[in-house]
């Protein structure tokens, strides 16, 4: 369970990036947070583990209050999936995957590159379970396909058994057909371990797919708040709105041409 | 088909703007002035003196002057270093246990007669004496003195390089600005690197000879500091422009600044260093030649000493072994490099 209480996040140059936020999360549900760029979606998942500070508001991570203090501990029960991967490309899979135990791993263990049997098999079981051939396991992360980049993303967020995982944008650089695979791997993942899944997206077909339920953010505010059934194509034209076109010039097409027939020089 | 052309120009379009031009008017005056300046000190740098006597030499290589202080100097050096000293030779009545049946590799003994002139006291004439010595004939005995006095050098580099690199290790940790504990150790950190390599390698051996004595301990101290400096301000700045996204990922779950430094940087930084530290081996081996001359051991003190003896020959040998030496580890690092990264 997840419980945001009005939080706020102002950018050191005045921007609000999140205007008083209140929601609460329920264990094990998949919320799916949609809206236009710069709406405050990555910063409202990165405040949940301390990436990101609130500057007012209080977060509860399963009745546990994020402070300065319990981060350390809260953050090893939420995990993170990144929208680049965030892959040490020049390791090897296995190495990527094992590194999601770190904070468990003694520091003397970890630069040795002792893991436990019981953590290699558990990588391997994870790496079998997102559907990577074990073939890869010592393969340069760098050497993989996007899709496959992720799954090992995914493999490592899933290491430490996460009780909330955070998805930020998770498959925005990937075709549709990948992108449908790795939802429902977190999802599924997710779901065997009644993991709470914070995930932001930008495609709203996904988006119905895969939600338990929708929160819709613009402007660093809530918008909607419901199931993928009430999210219907009005409410996603009233959410993205006027963000998309704001910025484009209204000209005809049809002008440019007309124009072209009699050429004006403008003046230099 | 009713293919429109695209309008020249579009409506509204103003074409009132350029791209930046690279060079103005203002340039041109700096041109100018940095002209005029270089005229001023190349003057006192005695460039011009350069220029004439440069054109004398060439011009008495192709014959059009008789008289050329260059060409002059250049020969007589190039004569006294012509051929290079490769073998030894030693008086055999020198030498206290010298096994005549066992003689060393390759040694010969060689009688000479040495014909001294004397002046008779009673007759006031010169008289010569004829004398025979024996010497015991090394052929490459020079040859085998700089091999061992360059693997000293080298090992001295080599020596320099890995304390530099453990010196630099702790130092670099401290000056990447997105590792260190706080500002103070930053700036410490920083301070410690831009004095290491403020201090030119030669006089810190100058100074290190005097606290440590002649020999090694100087040079690789001296190579050591100097290098550790350059190492801890490459190795930093690679920590601080590696790629953010992976240390992103782990500092997220809580692994700490160790491991994320050991799991998200180290394995995108690592080839860099291999470079940096095969540069620097490199870098420690040429100047391991020249702080001998300071008496910071190695083949740099050979060559300090036949110079002032005048011993020419011997320090074209010398040098011939340096540029071998430089040559091999130049192919030795280009091959590790493209073999590591």
């Amino acid at each position: 369970m997840i419980e945001f209480q009005q939080i706020s996040k102002k950018w050191p140059d005045g921007t609000l990036a999140l205007a008083d936020v209140n929601v609460r999360i329920p264990k094990g549900q998949f919320c799916v947070i949609l809206g236009p760029s710069g709406a405050g979606k990555s910063t409202l998942l990165r405040t949940v583990n301390g990436l990101t500070q609130t500057t007012n508001g209080q977060i509860s991570i399963e009745g546990v209050t994020l402070t300065p203090a319990s981060a350390k501990t809260l953050r090893r029960r939420v995990a993170m999936i990144h929208q680049h991967f965030n892959l040490t490309l020049r390791m090897s899979v296995a190495a990527n995957v094992l590194a999601g135990l770190l904070p468990v791993v003694s520091t003397g263990r970890a630069i040795l590159g002792w893991f436990e049997p019981a953590h290699r098999a558990k990588a391997c079981a994870l790496l079998a379970r997102v559907g990577l051939d074990s073939k890869h396991l010592l393969r340069r992360a760098g050497e993989l396909s996007g899709g496959q980049q992720q799954r090992v993303g995914v493999a490592r967020a899933f290491m430490l058994d996460p009780e909330v995982v955070l998805a930020d944008e998770p498959v925005a650089s990937l075709d549709p057909k990948i992108s449908r695979e790795i939802l429902s791997l977190i999802r599924d993942a997710a779901r065997e371990r009644n993991a709470t899944v914070l995930c932001s997206l930008h495609q709203v077909d996904l988006a119905r797919e895969f939600g338990d339920r929708i929160v819709g953010m613009r402007d660093g505010k809530i918008v909607f708040d419901g199931t993928p059934e009430e999210f219907t194509d009005e409410r996603v034209e009233a959410l993205y709105h006027g963000a998309q076109w704001e910025d484009q010039p209204a000209v005809e097409t049809e002008d440019l041409y007309n124009d072209a027939l009699q050429p004006q020089l403008v003046a230099a | 088909m009713d293919i429109k052309p695209i309008p020249v120009p579009a409506q509204g379009t103003t074409l009132g703007w350029q791209l930046d031009q690279p060079y103005r008017a203002k340039h041109l005056l700096w041109l100018l002035l940095v002209l005029a300046v270089l005229l001023f000190t190349g003057h006192r740098t005695e460039m011009d003196k350069m220029v004439v006597l440069t054109g004398q030499a060439v011009g008495n290589l192709v014959g059009l002057n008789d008289e050329s202080q260059v060409v002059r100097g250049l020969s007589r050096v190039g004569q006294s270093m012509w051929p290079p000293a490769f073998g030894t030779e030693e008086e055999v009545a020198r030498l206290t246990n010298l096994d005549r049946n066992n003689l060393p590799f390759l040694a010969t003994i060689e009688t000479h007669e040495k014909v001294e002139q004397h002046l008779n006291i009673d007759t006031l004439q010169m008289e010569e004496s004829r004398e025979k010595v024996e010497l015991l004939v090394k052929p490459l005995g020079y040859v085998w003195t700089v091999f061992i006095k360059m693997l000293e050098t080298i090992e001295i580099a080599i020596w320099g390089t890995l304390f530099s690199v453990v010196l630099s290790i702790p130092l670099a940790w401290y000056a990447a600005r997105n590792y260190s504990y706080n500002k103070f150790t930053y700036t410490l950190a920083r301070g410690t690197i831009s004095l290491l390599r403020s201090m030119p390698e030669l006089i810190v051996a100058l100074f290190l000879v005097l606290a440590y004595g002649f020999g090694p301990i100087a040079g690789v101290l001296a190579l050591g500091l100097h290098a550790a400096g350059f190492l801890g301000k490459f190795y930093a700045e690679d920590i601080e422009n590696a790629d953010k996204k992976p240390q992103e990922a782990l500092e997220a779950i809580g692994a700490g600044k160790v491991k994320t430094l050991w799991y998200g940087v180290m394995p995108q930084v690592v080839p860099q260093y291999i470079a940096y530290t095969l540069y620097i081996l490199d870098r420690n081996v040429r100047m391991a030649t020249v702080i001998g001359l300071v008496g910071a051991g190695g083949i740099g003190q050979e060559l300090k000493g036949r110079f002032d003896m005048f011993q020419y020959d011997h320090v074209a040998t010398i040098l011939i072994a340096i540029f071998i030496v430089v040559f091999l580890l130049d192919q030795f690092s280009a091959r590790l490099r493209a073999k590591l990264i």
